[in-house]
């Protein structure tokens, strides 16, 4: 562990931010707006939420690709539970939970029974349980959710949208948990030297199961605000978002080797992310563009803490 | 097991269709039929009250400089390329309305949803969409009304009070009629035809069908419908049933219907392959970039879709009429430029008009 270098990754991160938000403001007045920004909290939490539980996942040298697929599934089964098996929805969306941290649990059994790489286990369980999704689907959409639930995804609590609290709560329980921790310290021990970690009677295989299970439960709270977000539910839903959360992590300065990495640094890759994302469409600057920005940046910041990360702590 | 799997599909599809054969079921569907009119003269506009939103607070906009942009389903394949094309000719001719393209790079909801989501922000004027999903795309459709900016869709729908009007690029007795009338002119009003659909409980095929038939009966009642046989919307299947119906009919069969985009170039395939270019007439639902090369060699004559460019051109003219308050609920008409008086159908859609007929002279100025 070393905190001067971790230190400046994120103080190096923070003022890139500033200087993004002060830049975007400065392209366009209606971006710095107290009511655009909430509305970029509103949606940035998908990802956030699936971000946090990858940050601690990827620092243990692991990784979680299923993320997308959970969050399908998990979208279906609630529609499914809700409308076809005729569950109230509060019940239905704790079993539509407990079933995507099953799966979570599913992905952290083979990698640690089988010993399957977590990336090959987790590209076959993305095939999977998106395919599981299709297949209870069959193509239809569940629609007409009672008016209370959508206070989740398009209501909001004191002025907040409601699931930021959700991502805020979500990321302070997670940092404590990650720095302040025995538990956390096992996670950056674990993917500092797993052999070692082993040797010093760390309960590695107990600690990695509960990771890919939190990182399904993530997914699975995603996919409910999704959903109450967009009013319905589809099998696609969440294609694509593993890379944009594991982009956010690995932005937020956690090595893809694991033993290094924070909530926070997470959190703030996550902001730039979407200030770049929304600030540049503000400007007039089409999608493609701004993808290709945001590719750009992330190499640019990786860069940057390297060459910071040489010359500072050795 | 792959292939023991495949032949078992074989057999009960063929099964079914020989069952069917011996039935007078076309693979329509049991819906009422509203055949239009033999001469083409529109057909009466049921009065249906308006069912669309309406902005909020929209400032008067009437002949003002708009901005507006177009969030297709995707951007980068033809089909979108075409009705963004309309859209900037129609900002142009327009004059006071400035329109931009940006979507998606992928058919996504999400993407989709923040992009409008964003448009909403930067303070556009107008929305044109073309939806990915008619119910997730609502919200942030509703949100838009709410703060008094114009919406307007085309090709695919969101809840109609989402949005203000939705461009509805055919109906499907408009599919049937063009279709029948294009089979009876190459093949004459005693001609026998046969058609190869998808399955025969595919929504949109079925209710085409049903359509077909009840036009049939009414302007072309000499005409003989043969069978209508299956393809899954199977290149292969496709072709070997196209294939199986010459062979089975022989002189008997004058032409052949494609139900799907699929269906319609295999058809024109194995009528190629058979030697039958002439003799067997192929008319059919594709796009044109499928059915070029059979145009080109004068083996289909007629290619129907609707033309994207038009639904892009109209959408924009309705959003500009929108905002002019030219448009306004209970009205029965809009003028869209060079395409004249479309007509509203069904509360708060507007018809785009008869489908597009693709032929050899105008196909090539098409790519998707």
């Amino acid at each position: 562990m070393n905190y001067r270098a971790l230190l400046r990754h994120e103080t190096f991160l923070a003022v890139l931010l500033a200087i993004v938000l002060v830049v975007l403001a400065w392209q366009s007045d209606r971006f710095f707006t107290v009511a655009n920004l909430l509305n970029q909290g509103r949606l940035m939490t998908e990802i956030g939420l699936i971000a946090i539980a990858m940050t601690f996942v990827i620092a243990t040298g692991g990784i979680d690709l299923s993320v997308g697929s959970i969050l399908g599934l998990v979208a279906i089964l609630l529609g499914v539970f809700w409308q076809n098996v005729g569950l109230p929805l509060p019940l239905a969306i704790v079993a539509a939970i407990a079933a995507g941290t099953l799966a979570g649990l599913f992905n952290g059994l083979i990698i640690t029974r089988f010993k399957v790489p977590p990336l090959i286990a987790t590209l076959a369980t993305l095939a999977l349980y998106r395919g599981l999704a299709e297949g209870i689907s069959q193509a239809r959409s569940v629609r007409g959710y009672p008016e209370w639930f959508y206070v989740l995804g398009q209501g909001e609590v004191l002025g907040i949208p409601t699931q930021l609290w959700i991502l805020l709560i979500g990321a302070l329980i997670a940092s404590i948990i990650l720095a302040y921790t025995r538990w956390g310290r096992t996670v950056y021990a674990i993917g500092s030297n797993e052999v070692a970690s082993r040797f010093s009677g760390l309960q590695v295989e107990k600690t990695k199961i509960a990771l890919y299970m939190a990182s399904g439960f993530a997914a699975s709270v995603a996919a409910v605000i999704f959903v109450s977000r967009v009013s319905t539910t589809r099998s696609d839903m969440g294609t694509g978002i593993e890379l944009d959360a594991i982009t956010a992590v690995v932005l937020g300065g956690t090595s893809i080797f694991g033993g290094r990495g924070t909530v926070l640094g997470t959190f703030i890759g996550l902001c730039l992310i979407q200030a770049l994302k929304n600030g540049l469409s503000l400007a007039g600057v089409k999608g493609d563009g701004t993808i290709m920005l945001i590719g750009a940046v992330l190499i640019l910041a990786i860069l940057i803490s390297n060459v910071f990360e040489r010359s500072g702590s050795r | 097991m792959g292939r023991t799997l495949v032949s078992a599909l074989l057999v009960l599809s063929l099964s079914t269709s020989l069952s069917q054969a011996q039935s007078t079921w076309t693979g329509g569907d049991d819906l009422p039929t509203s055949p239009l009119a033999c001469d083409g003269t529109p057909a009466e506009a049921a009065a249906q009250p308006y069912d669309g939103g309406e902005p909020k607070n929209a400032p008067d906009r009437k002949g003002k400089e708009i901005t507006v942009v177009d969030v297709p389903k995707l951007v980068g394949i033809g089909y979108f390329n075409a009705t963004s094309k309309g859209i900037a000719e129609a900002a142009e001719a327009i004059g006071n309305m400035d329109a931009k393209t940006d979507g998606p790079s992928r058919a996504n909801i999400d993407d989709q949803i923040t992009l409008i989501d964003n448009y909403i922000t930067s303070g556009v004027d107008g929305i044109l969409f073309a939806a990915n999903d008619p119910v997730a795309i609502s919200p942030v459709l509703k949100k838009a009304l709410d703060q008094g900016i114009l919406v307007v869709g085309y090709d695919a729908n969101s809840q109609p009070d989402a949005r203000q009007w939705f461009v509805n690029q055919a109906e499907f007795n408009g599919i049937a009629k063009t279709m029948i009338d294009s089979m009876a002119a190459e093949i004459g009003e005693d001609g026998s035809f046969a058609i190869v659909t998808s399955t025969f409980s595919t929504p949109n095929q079925a209710r085409w069908i049903a359509e077909m038939e009840a036009y049939q009966a009414k302007c072309h009642p000499n005409m003989e419908w043969l069978e209508t046989v299956e393809a899954q919307e199977d290149n292969i299947l496709s072709f070997n049933q196209a294939n199986t119906l010459i062979n089975k009919y022989g002189d008997d069969l004058d032409g052949i219907f494609g139900m799907t985009s699929v269906a319609t170039p295999a058809a024109a395939d194995a009528v190629t392959q058979a030697g039958e270019c002439g003799n067997v007439a192929v008319v059919g639902l594709a796009t044109p970039n499928a059915m070029k090369p059979y145009v080109a060699a004068e083996c289909v004559k007629s290619v129907v879709l609707w033309n994207p460019v038009d639904l892009g051109y109209a959408a924009a003219h309705v959003l500009r009429a929108a905002a002019d308050g030219d448009l306004k609920p209970g009205d029965t008409s809009v003028e869209a430029g060079r395409l004249g008086e479309l007509q509203v159908i069904n509360g708060s859609e507007i018809l785009l008009g008869a489908p597009f007929v693709f032929t050899k002279d105008n196909i090539g100025n098409f790519d998707f």
